[in-house]
Order: C-alpha cells, then sequence, then structure tokens
C-alpha cells in the first residue's frame, strides 16, 4: 500500500499564490489535487460557434424556404446535360460521313491506328488479348477473338463493330459493355480502325484477316 | 498485494485502499492489443501495395515450405475488420477502462463498488476480443463497419458493458466526493450513448448460430449504422478520452484546468450536437437531403465544441509548458491534444458537402481516422500508461530517454501516415473527377487511379510501421518498469462525516427551472422549424430566435442562480446521468426515427430494387463475408464525374432490401452499385480467379477458394424465412423450391462458364475430366452463387412513388423538409447511359 499524498493543500497555496488576470476565479473546490479555473471563453471561440449557427440558419432558410440552391438532381441533370451535348457534338464532328469506306480508310492512317493501339492495349486487351486472338498464354479470354473473320454480332461491317464497341453487345448479360462513355466517340473509332489494320474488306463487306 | 476492501476505521477516518489491480491489467491488455492491432493494420496497408501479402509472400518468406495461392484467411477484407475493431474496442477500449477505473476511484474517494464486476468485466471483454479474432479471419461477419462481431458476440459485448456500467454507476453512488469533476461528466457521456449505439445498430434477427440479418435494409441501415459508425467515434474514442485529459493532464502538469466554464459549455454542446452528425458519412448519396444538410450543419456547428476540449487542454499548460522539454508524459499529452484539434478541424471540413464530393470514398477519410486513432488516442494512451506505470508498481518509469524515443518515432510515423493519405486521398479524388478537354470523357480508369497513388500508399505503410515500433518501445518500457517495482494499490483518507450533501435532489428541482425550461423550449421550436410546412416554420424560427435572446438575458440577469442549480447538478449523480441521456438522444431520435417507422413504399423515389433470388442471396451473403465492402462501395453519388464513371446515380430504393446495405465507405476498387450485365459470367470467372489476367494494375486478391468451396444452400430456407419477416416480399415457397430454385440457376451459370471454356484452377484430388463433371462440380461452388449476385445489382422495376407529383399538404402537419422545397423547375430527365435492365 502506497499512500498517496494528497497534495491539495500544497497545490492550493503554490497556484494561490499566483497573481491572476482581471476576471479570472480560481475556484475553491479541489478534486484529488486537480483545481480549475473559471474564465471568461475566448472571443474568436464565440464567433465560430455563432458564425455556424448563423450559417446553418441562412443556408437551410435559403434552400427550403425560398429554394434558392439547386437541388443535387438539378445540379447533376444540368452537368449530366452539358455532357451529353458536347458528347452529341463530338460524335457528329467524328461521325460525320462515317462509313465503311471512312472507316477502311482510317485503317491505313498509321496516325489513327498509333493511337487505336494504345487504347486497345490499355482497355481491350483484357479481354481480347494482346494480339486480339481472345487467348492469353494459351487460355481463353472472355472477349471474342478479332482476328478471324467470324464475327459474333454486327456481321463484320466496320460500322457493325463500331457501334458494338459504342453501344455494346445486344445481350448485356453475356457480352461486352458499351465504350462510348469511357472511350467517347473518337476513342472507339480509333480502335475500330486500330482492329481492321489487320484485315481487309471481303466481298460482302466484312473484314477477314489480311492475306486469307 | 491485497484484494478486497481493506477500511481502517479510525474513528471518523477512514483509509481506503483502491483497487489498481485493475487498472493495471487493463494496462497491460490494451499494450498487448495494441500490437496486435497495428501489426494487423501493417499488415494489410502492405496488402494494398503488394497484393501477395496473403499469398505468395507467405512462401517467400518460408522460402517455399509453405506453399499457397493466398490464404482466405488473411485478405484484406477479412483482416481490415479485426484491425479496426481491434483499435477501437481492444486497444482503446481496454486503456479507456484503464484510465477510468483509475481517475474515478481518485475521484471519487472511494474503492471501486465492486472487485467481482471488475473481475468479470475485464475477463469478458478479453474473450470477446479473443472471439472477434477468431471469428472475423473465418468470414463470420455482420457486414457493418465497425460492427462485423456476430450475434453471440453482440450479446457478450452488451452484457459487459452493462457490467461495467453497473460497476461505474455504483462507484458513483458510494463515492465520498458530492461533486462530480468533469472527467466522469465524459465517462456518463460515454456508458450511457455506447449502450444506447450499440444495441440499436445491433437489433437483428437470427438466421443461424453465426449468421443473422439486421432489421434494418438499405437507406435505414445505412442512417442506423453512420449514426453508430459516427458517434462510436464520438462516445468510444472522444468523450472518453476527453475525461482521462482531464484527469491526467492536469495531474502531470501540476496546473489548475483552464477554464470551469468552458468545460460545462463545451461538454453539453458536443453531446447534444455530436449526435446529429452521423450523416456525414453518407453526403451526396441516395440518403434524403434534410438529412444531409442537418449532418453538415451540426458537424460545423461541432467545430468549436470539439475546440473547446483542445483549449481546455492546452491552455491549462500555461505556466507548465517547461515541462514539455523534459516530461515525456506531457509531451504526448500535448501532441495528442493537438492531433485531437487537428482532428476535429479536419471533420467538419470534411463533412462539407462539396469537400466531401471528392474526399469521401478516397484514402483522406483513412487518413483522418487515423490521426485520430494513432495521433490523438494513440498519444493520449502512450501518455497516460507512462505517467500511471510508476505509480501503479511504485517506482521510477524504466527509460525515460527510450519514452522520448518512442515518442518522435510514434510522431514521424503519424505524420509520414497522415501527409501521405492526405496527398493520397485528394490525388485520386481529383484523377476520378478529371476529363479530357472536350469533358465528354474520363481519363484515368478506376485501376490507373489506385496505381497512381502507390508510392503514397507505400509511404503509408512505412508510417504506421514506425507507429508500431513506438508501441513496441512503450511496451518494453512499460514491462521493464512493472518488472523493477511492486505492484502496489494507492489509497486515499476519507473522513466519514465529510459525507452526505449528495444525490438530495428531488426530479421537481432537477427539471422545474430556468436553464431546463429555456433549453427545452429553445430545442422544441427548433424542431418545429425544421419539420412545419412553409410560413409555419418561419414563426418557429422566430419563436426559437425570441426565446434564445430570452434565455441569453435572463442568465445574465441571474447567472448565479444558474450557476447553483448545475453545481447543485453536479452533486447528483442520478439526475446528471438522465439530462446526459435526453442531450444524447434528441439527435437520434429526429433524425432516425422518421426514416424508420415511415414505409417502405413511402421512403422510395421511383425504383423499386428487385429482391434477390435464393442463388443470389447466397451469393449476397458470400460477398459479404469475404468483406467485399471494404474495397467496394454499391453507391452511386449524385455527381456528375461519378455518374460519368458508374451509371445513373443510386436511388433509395434500389437497396430497399439490402440486409444490410453495402454502401460502403472506401473505395480501392470500382462501385459495384450497377454492375449486372457489363461484364459476362466468365469475365467475373477469370476476374475473381487471377484478377491481374484482366487487369494489369488491379491489387485485388486471387480468390481461388471460391471455385473449391460449397456454397451453403442448406441455410437458404431459414435466411429467407427471416427476411420474409423482414418484409421482402418473397413468395411462399417451401424448402424444396428454394433448393431446387437455386439449384436450377446455379446449373446455368456454371454450363454457361464451361461452355464459354473457363478454366478451374487445380485442387489436389479434383479431377474434372469432362465438361459435364466440371459443370456438375462447379454449380455447387461459391463462385458461381457470387456471380449470380454480381449480375443483379442494380436490377430495379420503375415504380410511382406515394404522394409524388409535387405534394404539398396543405394542412399545418409536420413533414418531412424535403417536401416542402420549392420546385424550381421540373427535372430534365437524363437519358440512361449504362441501364440496368429492369427485370421481366
Amino acid at each position: 500500500m502506497a499512500e498517496e499524498k494528497d497534495n491539495t493543500a500544497e497545490t492550493k497555496t503554490k497556484v494561490e499564490l499566483e497573481q491572476l488576470p482581471e476576471g479570472v476565479i480560481l475556484r475553491d473546490h479541489v478534486y484529488d489535487g486537480i483545481r480549475e479555473y473559471d474564465q471568461r471563453l475566448p472571443n474568436w471561440w464565440l464567433f465560430t460557434l455563432y458564425i455556424m449557427i448563423v450559417f446553418f440558419i441562412g443556408y437551410w432558410v435559403a434552400y427550403y424556404q425560398f429554394g434558392w440552391i439547386k437541388s443535387d438532381v438539378e445540379r447533376l441533370d444540368e452537368g449530366m446535360a452539358v455532357v451529353k451535348a458536347a458528347q452529341v457534338r463530338e460524335l457528329e464532328k467524328v461521325a460525320e460521313n462515317l462509313d465503311d469506306t471512312a472507316l477502311w480508310k482510317m485503317s491505313q492512317d498509321t496516325a489513327v491506328v498509333a493511337a487505336g493501339e494504345k487504347t486497345f492495349q490499355t482497355v481491350c486487351f483484357a479481354c481480347h488479348g494482346k494480339d486480339l486472338s481472345a487467348t492469353m498464354a494459351g487460355n481463353k479470354l472472355p472477349g471474342e477473338p478479332l482476328n478471324d473473320a467470324i464475327w459474333k454480332y454486327g456481321e463484320g461491317t466496320p460500322m457493325g463493330i463500331y457501334n458494338i464497341v459504342m453501344k455494346g453487345s445486344p445481350d448485356i448479360t453475356k457480352g461486352m459493355v458499351a465504350f462510348e462513355g469511357q472511350l467517347g466517340a473518337k476513342g472507339v473509332v480509333e480502335t475500330v480502325a486500330y482492329i481492321l489494320s489487320y484485315h481487309e474488306p471481303k466481298s460482302d463487306g466484312s473484314a477477314q484477316p489480311k492475306g486469307k | 498485494m491485497t484484494d478486497g476492501m481493506s477500511t481502517q476505521k479510525a474513528g471518523l477516518k477512514q483509509t481506503i485502499e483502491f483497487d489498481d489491480k485493475s487498472v493495471r491489467w487493463f494496462m497491460g491488455a490494451s499494450i498487448v492489443w495494441a500490437l496486435v492491432a497495428m501489426l494487423v493494420g501493417v499488415i494489410i496497408a502492405f496488402q494494398l501495395n503488394f497484393w501477395q501479402v496473403n499469398g505468395k509472400f507467405l512462401e517467400w518468406i518460408t522460402f517455399g515450405a509453405f506453399k499457397t495461392e493466398g490464404l482466405q484467411y488473411i485478405t484484406f477484407g477479412r483482416l481490415r475488420p479485426l484491425h479496426t475493431n481491434a483499435a477501437i474496442f481492444a486497444f482503446v477500449g481496454n486503456m479507456m477502462f484503464a484510465g477510468i477505473y483509475y481517475s474515478t476511484q481518485r475521484l471519487c474517494k472511494c474503492r471501486t463498488a465492486s472487485d467481482l464486476l471488475s473481475r468479470i468485466h475485464f475477463w469478458g471483454w478479453q474473450l470477446i476480443i479473443v472471439g472477434a479474432a477468431v471469428t472475423l479471419p473465418i468470414g463470420l461477419t455482420r457486414g457493418k463497419e465497425y460492427a462485423e462481431l456476430i450475434w453471440p458476440i453482440n450479446i457478450a459485448v452488451a452484457v459487459i458493458w452493462l457490467v461495467f456500467a453497473f460497476n461505474f454507476l455504483w462507484t458513483l453512488k458510494k463515492r465520498n466526493e458530492p461533486s462530480l469533476y468533469v472527467a466522469l461528466w465524459f465517462y456518463i457521456a460515454t456508458i450511457i450513448t455506447i449502450t444506447v449505439l450499440y444495441v440499436v445498430n445491433h437489433l437483428q434477427i437470427p438466421t443461424s448460430l453465426t449468421h443473422a440479418y439486421p432489421v434494418f435494409s438499405g437507406v435505414q441501415d445505412a442512417l442506423v449504422q453512420w449514426w453508430y459508425g459516427h458517434n462510436a467515434v464520438a462516445f468510444f474514442l472522444t468523450t472518453p478520452m476527453l475525461g482521462i485529459m482531464y484527469y491526467f493532464l492536469p495531474k502531470a502538469a501540476d496546473r489548475p484546468v483552464y477554464s470551469y466554464r468552458l468545460s460545462i459549455i463545451h461538454f453539453w454542446s458536443l453531446v447534444f450536437i455530436y449526435i446529429w452528425a452521423g450523416p456525414h458519412h453518407l453526403l451526396n448519396t441516395a440518403l434524403p437531403k434534410w438529412l444531409q444538410m442537418l449532418a453538415m450543419f451540426f458537424s460545423l456547428m461541432l467545430w468549436a465544441p470539439s475546440w473547446g476540449g483542445m483549449l481546455n487542454g492546452l491552455l491549462t499548460l500555461r505556466g507548465a509548458w517547461d515541462k514539455l522539454r523534459t516530461d515525456p508524459v506531457i509531451k504526448f499529452f500535448v501532441a495528442a491534444v493537438t492531433f485531437y484539434g487537428m482532428c476535429t478541424f479536419e471533420g467538419p471540413l470534411l463533412a462539407i458537402r462539396s469537400v466531401n464530393a471528392l474526399s469521401h470514398y478516397t484514402d483522406w477519410t483513412i487518413g483522418h481516422v487515423h490521426s485520430g486513432t494513432l495521433g490523438w488516442n494513440g498519444f493520449l494512451a502512450a501518455g497516460m500508461f507512462y505517467w500511471m506505470a510508476p505509480r501503479l508498481w511504485k517506482t521510477k518509469l524504466w527509460s525515460e530517454s527510450l519514452a522520448n524515443m518512442h515518442f518522435w518515432v510514434g510522431l514521424i510515423g503519424i505524420l509520414l501516415y497522415v501527409g501521405s493519405m492526405w496527398v493520397a486521398g485528394i490525388m485520386q479524388g481529383l484523377l476520378l473527377n478529371e476529363t479530357d478537354e472536350t469533358g465528354t470523357r474520363l481519363i484515368y480508369e478506376f485501376a490507373e487511379t489506385v496505381d497512381k497513388i502507390n508510392l503514397l500508399l507505400f509511404a503509408r505503410a512505412l508510417g504506421g510501421t514506425l507507429f508500431l515500433v513506438g508501441f513496441i518501445l512503450l511496451a518494453v518500457n512499460i514491462y521493464k518498469t512493472a518488472r523493477s517495482g511492486q505492484a502496489t494499490n494507492g489509497t486515499v483518507e476519507v473522513f466519514v462525516e465529510e459525507k452526505k450533501k449528495q444525490d438530495g435532489m428531488t426530479w421537481s428541482e432537477v427539471f422545474r427551472n430556468d436553464p431546463i425550461a429555456y433549453t427545452f423550449w429553445i430545442i422544441v421550436f427548433m424542431l418545429l422549424w425544421f419539420f412545419l410546412p412553409p410560413y409555419a416554420n418561419w414563426m418557429a424560427l422566430g419563436i426559437t430566435l425570441i426565446l434564445t435572446w430570452l434565455a441569453v438575458r435572463a442568465f445574465k440577469k441571474s447567472t448565479n442562480t444558474w450557476a447553483g442549480w448545475y453545481e447543485h447538478l453536479l452533486e447528483n449523480y442520478m439526475p446528471f446521468t438522465v439530462l446526459v441521456f435526453i442531450a444524447m438522444a434528441i439527435g437520434g431520435a429526429i433524425q432516425i426515427i422518421p426514416t424508420v417507422t415511415v414505409n417502405r413504399a413511402k421512403n422510395i423515389e421511383d425504383r423499386l430494387q428487385v429482391p434477390y433470388t435464393p442463388l443470389e442471396l447466397a451469393g449476397r451473403d458470400i460477398y459479404v463475408s469475404e468483406g467485399c465492402y471494404n474495397c467496394h462501395s454499391q453507391m452511386i453519388r449524385t455527381l456528375v464525374p461519378e455518374v460519368m464513371r458508374y451509371g445513373d446515380y443510386s436511388r433509395l430504393g434500389e437497396s430497399i432490401y439490402d440486409f444490410p446495405h453495402q454502401w460502403g465507405s472506401k473505395r480501392t476498387g470500382p462501385d459495384l452499385a450497377r454492375e449486372a450485365g457489363k461484364r459476362g459470367d466468365d469475365w467475373h470467372f477469370a476476374h475473381m480467379m487471377d484478377p491481374r489476367s484482366l487487369n494489369s494494375q488491379s491489387r485485388m486478391p486471387n480468390y481461388i477458394w471460391l471455385a473449391h468451396k460449397d456454397t451453403d444452400i442448406k441455410a437458404l430456407p431459414s435466411k429467407i424465412a427471416v427476411q420474409r419477416r423482414l418484409g421482402v416480399p418473397y413468395e411462399a415457397m417451401t424448402k424444396n423450391v428454394i433448393l431446387d430454385q437455386a439449384k436450377k440457376q446455379a446449373q446455368e451459370i456454371a454450363s454457361r462458364l464451361i461452355d464459354a471454356q473457363v478454366s478451374i484452377p487445380e485442387k489436389a484430388g479434383v479431377e474434372l475430366p469432362s465438361s459435364e463433371a466440371a459443370k456438375e462440380y462447379l454449380q455447387k461452388k461459391q463462385i458461381v452463387a457470387l456471380i449470380a449476385y454480381l449480375q443483379k445489382l442494380g436490377t430495379y422495376v420503375e415504380v410511382t412513388p406515394e404522394g409524388a407529383a409535387g405534394h404539398k399538404p396543405a394542412t399545418i402537419k409536420p413533414g418531412l423538409p424535403d417536401t416542402y422545397r420549392p420546385d424550381k423547375k421540373p427535372a430534365t430527365v437524363v437519358p440512361e447511359k449504362t441501364p440496368a435492365e429492369p427485370e421481366k
């Protein structure tokens, strides 16, 4: 057992001898040797509290009473409308005169194909393979092979491929997701051009691997 | 060392020996669990850099003796709950109990009421922790953050907590010091509030011995969860720490507390305001706007009350700053209180909706909580242990220089941690929002943004490691100190006659007086202002302001009466406790009751979730059990980049049958709210087996065991029975119908997978010679159920909500604020980008 020295008396004298600033009270009560001053709250502290309360009331009134501030959905809708409009503009620009012939032509353009290759090898390769074979180290990947003449959807025409990449496969529970949002129309066109660069047109307009 | 009360009566004078044995035990337990919690933290931090840590890494460090492709027990999803629970309940919990038992006895000048209850409390709590450490890694979880422990353990926690509460209040009753010191106010608030929070957030219906569904779902569950989650931080990691600060800091500094008046104001405002702030974890989500608004503004109003605690701590050191150079205890306390100040500055900042839009779901939040738990709680714990140990063992601290070294190692660690998380969070937030010059597409894939903060995540892991090293130094120092001394219990002498001015207040004295009356009516009219329809609410606001003005005037006129009443109240522990309960209960009640009592149909906007099929439900429970929510959210917020990335924003009704909700709180992987149909089944299979085969930057572990573990479909009938009771519109199905449905759906998925030539990972003893055998094998496995679930996420039907179309009540009847807001213009309909097709 250790006698815990109750240093109340000692603390009292030591602290009480100190000169207290104006308005500061040293309270009488001592708790296990702990004493308390009683002094004014700092003004900046009080004003932090008051300003936040005023801000609360002001904002609430502005939002609910007057409807001055847009709701989340209103703001989101406006933001998405801007994005949509820009997408439509881009699509119009890119898709102007976009047809099979144009896409075939782009597949000869090394700059376009290079851009498409970059996209393909960072995004599409995961399912379609680095070499478009939809395999990796002999294992089947989830995507369809793109280096053959078999086209599950879209009849294998350049515009057919373009539409699948833009909008996703017809049965979305099994196939590919739409890439319009992630790649944008321009990105999709470049990617399609890259894929087509491995192909040449068949008599029915669909793509077949070069040299077959 | 003597057990039990040894009271020597010498006339009117008594010598009371304190029960410091419990304090020593709790302190030891706290240190041991701190090391465990921090070690687990370091491991999972490195897992975010190196996904191999739960697998290949074990091969490397055992030089190939231990072969594994990945251990399911130590994935991030399973260990993170262990880390958070251990840090909160084991480390800080035991530390809090040590501090409370030590200081309460001294502030009450009496021994803890019952040694038996103290022992039950100690051992019960440690058993609970062991239970948590066993159940969480094997995947038994409730899937709610910091509330993951399964229901039998929940009951144990509640019982042990009540043992503690009873023991504490009984000690107050027996006290030999009439007036309650401010530290005790904070302890009372802790005990009362945690009891309420814990019970409400753990209401659940068991489906088996180890599994239960919470009674709330979707938005209701989210609201209750974050009311709990946020206030667990408030009343488990903050108020007891403030109490501890109020006792140990003036003791160590040997200076009077800065201001009693500030103690009163900041205590009551903290208790009243804190509880409202919970929904700030759900800003910009599908949570109704009025709750988001209340959460944001109450968080901002919390700024000053929180800083009141910091001021009272730091300013108490006036006249003792010289000790900062020499005394490691003061160093730790100053750093702790400073971190508290920083953390409570950051909190309201993060609660501003526009800041939160960037910060939420990123590592900024993780940095924020660690500046709280490591900087504030961890340093306070260290200071308290270094101060108590020499007193508990009647000796000197074994090594002051080691303690100083701990301080600097720990400080560098936490600064590295918090700093890198700030940068990581802000950077990832910005990267995720970045669009190209046309504004039509996002630049970065999700995994790319994580890859870009790789180095910062590594710096964080190093910071955490340093903090752990510091705590190892503490453990050594305390152990050596204990060995060098003799376990000693403190004593105090009290005069019996001094007793009993206390606890004589009548309830009428408690409630019928000016301070209570003014406070009561101000709060009543404030609430009316929230809920009354237009014009009536103006009046309510006006009356609130007038009452406030009158209250201030009355206080100025009769300051002494008000102060006298309060001092009288301090001598009555029960009335004080009741008032704390009322102050704390208001916020939670106002926010939660309207949301949980209105029926489901009124809670939804325009879309209603399609209930899960039996197999999907089984898959969902696997998702929860693997702790996927620790990295993936299921909540697309009302923000443009989020809608561009993940699809149309999430509606309330779309998770209305989710027990528990899985909105998540942090994204190390992308949101999954609209995952259904985005990718094929075979993609999911390949991805779960080896995520890097499909995304080289992924850091998700390989979930190989899902292809070999059977789905527990036998549990489905009792699960569905409980869901029906909870209001999910399942038809009445016999056991066989449920099992048949599940099997049929599993067969379909397994066939699709095998037809798509997925490669099933090899396993010893498993041979699948034909595709028929492979289908037969695969359909029973967890991966199939999980894929079924993933392919359901975000499936809804369109509905017309009740009372829609600009419903405006004409009568003066209270209603939710969101129904009163004037419509500026009809919302334009946004065509869906990635539609999740409604089923049927």
